[in-house]
């Protein structure tokens, strides 16, 4: 069944419907917020999905679930991160710690922790376009800004992720 | 946190029966003030304790009104089905104080022209209502049949 399809038997008032869409969309979404915020944060999730179903029946275009989506999952994490960038003693964001595990988890958790060091702008273009596949226009709607401002933030994201696991001692 | 979680906490704004509990309590509360002001209104020479009862009855129900709007819009939104729910309910609503408020002129012998025009707006914006309701369902039926095709 097709997100337009789930979307609108959502807006029509079915439950079930609902409960697939949560299925289907809520690692996605647990993995954007772990993904942006640096660890997980069932709080956020939650308020995501509250926002997205009180928007759910207002939601024009049911095509453009996606973006929609995101751009809800993006303003909650904004929210998020602007609190805790208020805080006069943020956490660092710590080292991958790896030792003798598989060589594949050491690259996935290096590669987190580079994301986690990279601006928050520049991260989400990240996530968002290669992480969760979305087009670069589907991007621009998420991130409110034109496709040519992604496409930068795209070029600066991979320059900063490169330089930071060559400083973690990754090949480059 | 699982779906199952997710779902689980969002359970009370899920509830249809909340939903329709919150419509059916602000439109309760609305035509119950609507008919007691209009009992107030025609009524003359009333003492003043029983003014500050009616007063306080309308804002009682005022406060119930505003309360389910508040909930209907901001805590349980409504979806094409409770839209439609909600339309009925405003007919209903407007039949109760179209009934209520002709006994209570009939009992004094004339029908005020201004109740009739109160009457024949409510009326109308009840009817726009339930209709623009079941047109948004039945765009959605369409679409959802469109889409299963």
């Amino acid at each position: 069944m097709s997100d337009e399809l789930l979307v609108v038997r959502c807006q029509l008032g079915e439950r079930d419907a609902f409960a697939e869409l949560v299925r289907r969309w809520h690692p996605a979404v647990e993995r954007y917020v772990g993904r942006m915020l640096g660890r997980t944060d069932d709080d956020v999730v939650q308020e995501i999905w509250l926002a997205v179903f009180k928007g759910l029946p207002k939601l024009r275009r049911q095509d453009r679930f996606t973006p929609w989506l995101f751009a809800i999952a993006r303003r909650a994490v904004m929210n998020r991160l602007r609190d805790a960038y208020a805080r006069p003693d943020a956490e660092p964001i710590d080292d991958v710690a790896g030792d003798d595990e598989a060589d594949a988890v050491v690259n996935r958790e290096a590669l987190a922790g580079a994301l986690a060091a990279l601006p928050a702008r520049e991260r989400e273009v990240l996530l968002l376009f290669y992480l969760e596949d979305l087009p670069l226009d589907a991007c621009a709607q998420i991130c409110a800004v034109p496709v040519g401002t992604v496409k930068s933030r795209l070029n600066r994201a991979r320059r900063l992720l490169r330089q930071e696991l060559v400083r973690k001692g990754y090949e480059a | 946190m699982t779906p199952e979680e997710v779902l689980a906490r969002l359970d009370a704004p899920l509830s249809l029966r909340k939903r329709v509990g919150y419509l059916a309590l602000g439109f309760a509360g609305l035509t119950g003030s609507a008919l007691i002001g209009l009992l107030w209104a025609t009524e003359p020479g009333l003492p003043p304790r029983t003014q500050v009862a009616f007063a306080v009855l309308v804002a009682i129900g005022l406060g119930w009104a505003a309360f389910g709007g508040w909930a209907v819009t901001r805590r349980a939104p409504l979806f094409a089905r409770d839209r439609v729910v909600a339309g009925w309910f405003g007919v209903g609503a407007w039949l109760a104080f179209t009934v209520g408020g002709f006994v209570i002129s009939l009992l004094r012998h004339r029908l005020e022209p201004a109740l009739l025009g109160v009457v024949v707006v409510l009326g109308v914006l009840a009817a726009v209502n339930l209709r623009a309701a079941r047109r948004a369902r039945a765009t959605l039926l369409r679409r959802r049949a469109e889409l299963a095709g």
